[in-house]
């Protein structure tokens, strides 16, 4: 069994102009311990299909299991719980909370948790100095570059150890370098186990990744697999 | 990290408008608590007036036309239906608010010729008299006691028309009696133009063992059934006629309801505007936040969360502005509470108020964060991150 299966979704927008028709019956399997590339021109539907990956946004049509679990036949609340337990997402633009440390981001995902303050510190430190930030914890998000804010995130994406992270875009906003070291670091959490899906327009990335699905006017273009990659190589 | 720290954070950095929606809480809970401290005063010092002065209960025969008075009450008529005595005096201690009868000060009326001139007797239990009139001032002939059988004490305006002073021998009905003081005019006719004597004194003098003209009784105290009172002594009492005093303090206790009403009106127009101030405040910050409460959502939190997260801002701010406003309003009905007023009024510390007030800024502040954290809980992560 896939760790994630959609099948035929289907993603319609209704607004003033009309119907949109974001997503037209995509079919994918992701399997547990894939590091997955989704590229697509802007406007192809990727951030749409991320989004119903990520369990937030309903499919018009279609079914999407996750480890088995129908997703979107869970209410809004249980569905959150879902989301809290597997999933972990890196946004575009990072979207760290502006007035919270780096470390209070990375303990966000713990604040609902049952952990003690004190458990939730030394977890977010671990996973902080993982990232290469351990000595920059209680900056605020504007006190930090663009990359180490990329890590802030990635560490608010697996504090909590769910088996996938989403990431939108995770290089968009940043210089090659910084980019690839995000890539790098990503790499590396995927030989760990993570699961991770990364929307990106920029074919550069696709070195990381072990497989890319292209998506073209909301539909699944084709699938492409690639060996060892950059990182493993080297 | 807990969802407190979150909305802590928030506030933290958010400190100007904070601050400012604490303001409008301190303003709304200072004027709340300093009207209430202003009107519970004046009420009490109603209150404390009605019961000092309070004489409030007249037990009269109830008969015709009059040619001498007392309070409007017959001294000398065309002949009384029913005859006052002093076993009425029992009767009245068995009505069924009995305990509300503090004291009862029965009188006998009557005329007499002193030094040439007529003049109204009043025959009193000194003791209850004195109790009853709290605010006579006398000048005594000498060390204040209850005055004797063979005393008599003038009204202001009865000394001066008789040519009585304290100390002085004044013969009544062919017996002498020692004037033990006069009354400072008290602004009453009868009270000024009376000559009052021992009750017992004046029976034997007018041949009247027992009679009574009239019984006052301080029953009303303010917050005593009067109404029942009375109607429980007319029942005891037939032939009498039971009224209820209006007195001066009446017109004022009038006022201080009036004032009571526009207090309460004000108050609830200030709550409706604290409400609507951090109703706006809390939608304004929950609009500012729409990404972060995208995360919240997105990386697990259920509505509930986001919900309290916003009820816990709300909560503390008001909390916040309910403390510094009560002690705020205290100080300020300290401090202009005798002006608005016009009297003399005690402001006191209450808990009870100190907890209503911080209540109910409490209870203000999360009904009024009801409709925003409803809003932000039900902000779509999808729409909230730009996903589309």
């Amino acid at each position: 069994m896939s760790l994630i299966e959609i099948n035929d979704v289907h993603k319609v927008y209704k607004g003033g102009e009309g119907e949109v028709h974001a997503l037209r019956g995509v079919s994918l399997k992701v399997e547990e311990g894939e590091f997955l590339a989704m590229m697509g021109p802007s406007g192809s539907g990727k951030s749409t299909l991320l989004s119903v990956m990520g369990a937030l946004n309903p499919p018009t049509s279609g079914s999407m299991l996750i480890d088995g679990i129908d997703v979107y036949a869970l209410d809004s609340e249980r569905r959150a719980d879902f989301r809290h337990e597997y999933i972990g997402f890196v946004f575009q633009q990072f979207q760290l909370v502006p007035y919270l440390t780096a470390l209070e981001n990375v303990m966000l995902p713990l604040a609902i948790s049952r952990y003690p303050d004190k458990e939730q510190r030394e977890m977010a430190k671990n996973v902080l100095e993982k990232v290469g930030l351990g000595e920059k914890c209680l900056r605020l998000p504007n006190q930090l570059s663009g990359g180490e804010q990329n890590r802030v995130a990635i560490a608010r994406a697996i504090v909590n150890q769910p088996p996938i992270v989403f990431a939108d875009e995770p290089t968009g906003s940043l210089d090659t370098q910084t980019g690839q070291d995000i890539l790098t670091l990503f790499q590396a959490l995927n030989r760990e186990g993570l699961t991770i899906i990364m929307v990106t327009h920029n074919k550069e990335n696709l070195d990381w990744v072990q497989r890319a699905v292209f998506i073209r006017d909301g539909s699944l273009e084709k699938s492409e697999s690639y060996g060892p990659r950059m990182a493993q190589e080297g | 990290m807990r969802l407190t720290n979150i909305a802590l954070g928030n506030l933290k950095r958010r400190k100007l408008k904070a601050v400012l929606l604490v303001l409008g809480m301190v303003i709304g809970v200072a004027s709340i608590v300093g009207l209430y401290s202003i009107t519970r005063a004046m009420q009490e010092d109603i209150a404390n007036k009605i019961d000092e002065f309070g004489s409030n209960i007249l037990i009269v025969p109830d008969t015709g036309d009059a040619s001498i008075s007392f309070g409007g009450v017959t001294v000398q008529g065309s002949g009384p239906l029913k005859q006052l005595n002093m076993s009425d005096i029992a009767v009245m201690k068995t009505i069924k608010n009995k305990e509300t009868l503090a004291i009862i000060a029965p009188k006998l009326l009557a005329d007499a010729q002193i030094n040439g001139k007529r003049a109204l007797l009043v025959g009193v239990q000194f003791k209850d008299e004195l109790k009853l009139k709290k605010w006579w001032k006398i000048t005594w002939a000498g060390p204040r006691e209850i005055p004797g059988a063979g005393e008599v004490i003038a009204g202001s305006d009865a000394a001066r028309v008789l040519g009585l002073s304290p100390g002085q021998s004044v013969g009544i009905k062919g017996q002498e009696f020692k004037v033990a003081g006069v009354i400072q005019p008290t602004g009453s006719i009868e009270n000024d133009g009376a000559v009052f004597m021992d009750l017992g004194t004046l029976q034997q003098l007018t041949n009247s063992p027992g009679a009574l003209s009239l019984i006052e009784t301080a029953a009303w105290c303010y917050t005593c059934p009067i109404e029942q009172v009375t109607a429980q002594l007319q029942a005891k009492l037939p032939g009498t006629k039971v009224q209820a005093l209006k007195a001066s303090t009446q017109s004022r206790d009038d006022t201080v309801k009036k004032f009571s009403m526009f207090a309460l009106a004000v108050s609830g127009l200030i709550m409706l505007i604290g409400g609507l101030v951090v109703m706006m405040s809390m939608m304004s910050s929950v609009k500012e936040r729409t990404r972060d409460i995208g995360v919240f959502r997105a990386i697990g939190f259920r509505k509930t969360h986001v919900m309290r997260v916003v009820f816990t801002e709300a909560v503390f701010l008001s909390l916040i502005g309910g403390i510094i406003g009560y002690f705020l309003g205290m100080l300020a009905a300290m401090a202009f509470g005798p002006v608005i007023a016009q009297t003399g009024v005690k402001i006191v510390w209450q808990l009870q108020l100190a907890l209503a007030a911080v209540g109910g800024a409490t209870l203000v502040g999360v009904l009024a964060s009801l409709y925003p954290a409803y809003q932000a809980s039900r902000l779509d992560p999808v729409e909230a991150l730009r996903f589309i």
